[in-house]
């Protein structure tokens, strides 16, 4: 059993694993999106409560999914981080008492080794990962299960934080992710605008090196923006916003993948990984697949579905496993969360 | 003072990041996109800090050790409130008691909110206040309160 509450998602998975495969019997997530709408944002205090009120009946309803009874867990598994220290704290606890109660083994996962190893299939060494999501945007090199090496990240904003703070700027709603993804799916289908043509730059993509940044390029869009809410009509500045999204979107996905097309290519890599919120992003998945064939032929593209892309418990069991046949256990009383927790190994 | 760069932000909090003996807490106000972690990597670079120091924003706080330290600071504690932070999460993620101790500097992004409650606990503070001018340029004021 696997619990996860880094961030505004509670979640707990059930999972049975047999001869290095294994069958999910339960994977429950209780989103918080719909209240911190409201604030444009995870509001930690507001987070903390809700996954101290869902987690317990999610465990409940998790087991009588799976057909089992808390007895028949043999293993426990916790995000331990990085996220929330208020978050994370709620699913530690609860892993802890389940685990002393229980007397199981427990296991502390970090949520990013979650997200490289959320998709089911197995992985063909070295594997070149990009995580990216609200909180992170890594490039990390996976020699080994267990082995892995941060290569790259992001300088200032992560590339999640960057489309909501644009979505902000832009006024088109939280999550930004979705929002941006929606505004510039109409302006593919859009005529052109006379007179307007929105370029944003490609931060650090002519740079060698696998560092990434997004904090410009949103500044690059509010001062656009600004510009063009200066000179456009109404109806037209409601096209110039799709393309605006477009644009940004473009900007981002071409980072992002330009930098893990040449970290895979630097490091001889067999297998492309793309994990994390930000990668149910239309855009980046095509763009992955298109990248890596054209430019890194036979290297093998591993995404996940999409309900796989947020946070969830089950890849938190997944990655476990590979804990598990180290027995690589932790003393529940010596479990504490750590909200910077770097993955390395 | 007037910085024509990013760079030039950097260097000023690097300057900035002399001035500072220990105990400091500073309130960082300005736009999206004024510069605010700018300015706090340019203070870490003076710290003498190497880590990359990235947008707090998602945990609320990021603490940076310094290990060879001139002076008596010891960690640059950087928090942001950009998600409408309230007095019960900063004490929830630990960060008050930063404020308290004089071998840490804490800059708060977006931290205009908080000074009603730094009066009334009578903690001292500085704001630094970043206005943009153009893409480029920016206005940055320094007070001591």
């Amino acid at each position: 059993m696997a619990l996860e509450s880094s961030c505004d998602e509670t979640a707990v998975a059930i999972l049975n694993f047999k001869n290095d495969s294994f069958n999910i019997l339960a994977n429950l997530v209780s989103s918080q999106v719909q209240v911190h709408a409201k604030y444009g944002g995870v509001v930690p205090e507001v987070a903390a409560r809700l996954h101290i009120e869902k987690i317990i009946p999610l465990i409940q309803t998790a087991l009588k999914q799976a057909g089992k009874k808390l007895k028949d867990v043999d293993c426990l598994a916790v995000t331990a981080g990085p996220g929330l220290m208020s978050s994370l704290m709620i699913g530690t606890e609860t892993a802890k008492a389940l685990a002393l109660s229980l007397n199981k083994p427990l296991i502390r996962i970090n949520h990013i080794e979650g997200h490289l190893l959320s998709a089911s299939e197995k992985l063909k060494f070295p594997a070149v990962g990009l995580v990216v999501s609200g909180g992170h945007t890594q490039i990390i090199l996976v020699n080994d299960y267990l082995k892995y090496k941060l290569i790259g990240e992001t300088r200032d904003d992560a590339a999640g934080e960057a489309f909501d703070k644009v979505a902000k700027i832009l006024g088109l709603g939280y999550p930004g992710g979705p929002a941006i993804g929606a505004a510039a799916e109409k302006a593919i289908s859009m005529k052109k605008l006379s007179g307007i043509t929105i370029q944003l730059p490609r931060p650090m993509l002519d740079k060698q090196g696998f560092e990434m940044s997004f904090s410009g390029l949103k500044t690059s869009v509010l001062y656009k923006w600004n510009e063009l809410k200066k000179r456009l009509k109404p109806t037209e500045l409601d096209n110039a916003k799709c393309l605006m999204a477009a644009e940004f979107q473009r900007a981002v996905v071409d980072v992002l993948i330009g930098k893990t097309i040449l970290a895979a290519k630097k490091y001889d890599a067999q297998t492309i990984i793309l994990g994390g919120g930000v990668s149910a992003n239309k855009l980046l998945r095509a763009e992955v697949v298109d990248m890596a064939d054209k430019k890194l032929p036979g290297v093998k593209v591993i995404i996940p579905e999409i309900k796989m892309t947020g946070d969830n418990a089950s890849m938190i069991a997944q990655a476990a496993y590979f804990h598990l046949l180290k027995k690589d256990f932790i003393d529940p009383l010596k479990l504490k969360p750590d909200p910077n927790w770097q993955l390395v190994s | 003072m007037i910085t024509k760069s990013e760079k030039e932000t950097i260097k000023l909090g690097e300057k900035f990041a002399k001035t500072l003996e220990g105990g400091e807490v500073i309130i960082m106000i300005g736009d999206l996109g004024a510069g605010k972690t700018t300015l706090v990597k340019g203070v870490a670079k003076g710290l003498g800090i190497t880590k990359v120091v990235n947008s707090p924003t998602f945990v609320l706080m990021k603490i940076y050790q310094i290990k060879v330290a001139e002076k008596k600071i010891r960690n640059l504690i950087h928090i942001d409130t950009y998600r409408g932070l309230e007095i019960a999460d900063l004490h929830n993620i630990g960060a008050i008691e930063y404020f308290h101790r004089k071998d840490c500097v804490s800059f708060v992004e977006w931290g205009a909110g908080l000074e009603d409650y730094l009066r009334q606990n009578k903690i001292s503070y500085q704001t630094i206040k970043i206005e943009n001018i153009s893409e480029n340029e920016r206005k940055i004021i320094i007070k001591n309160k």
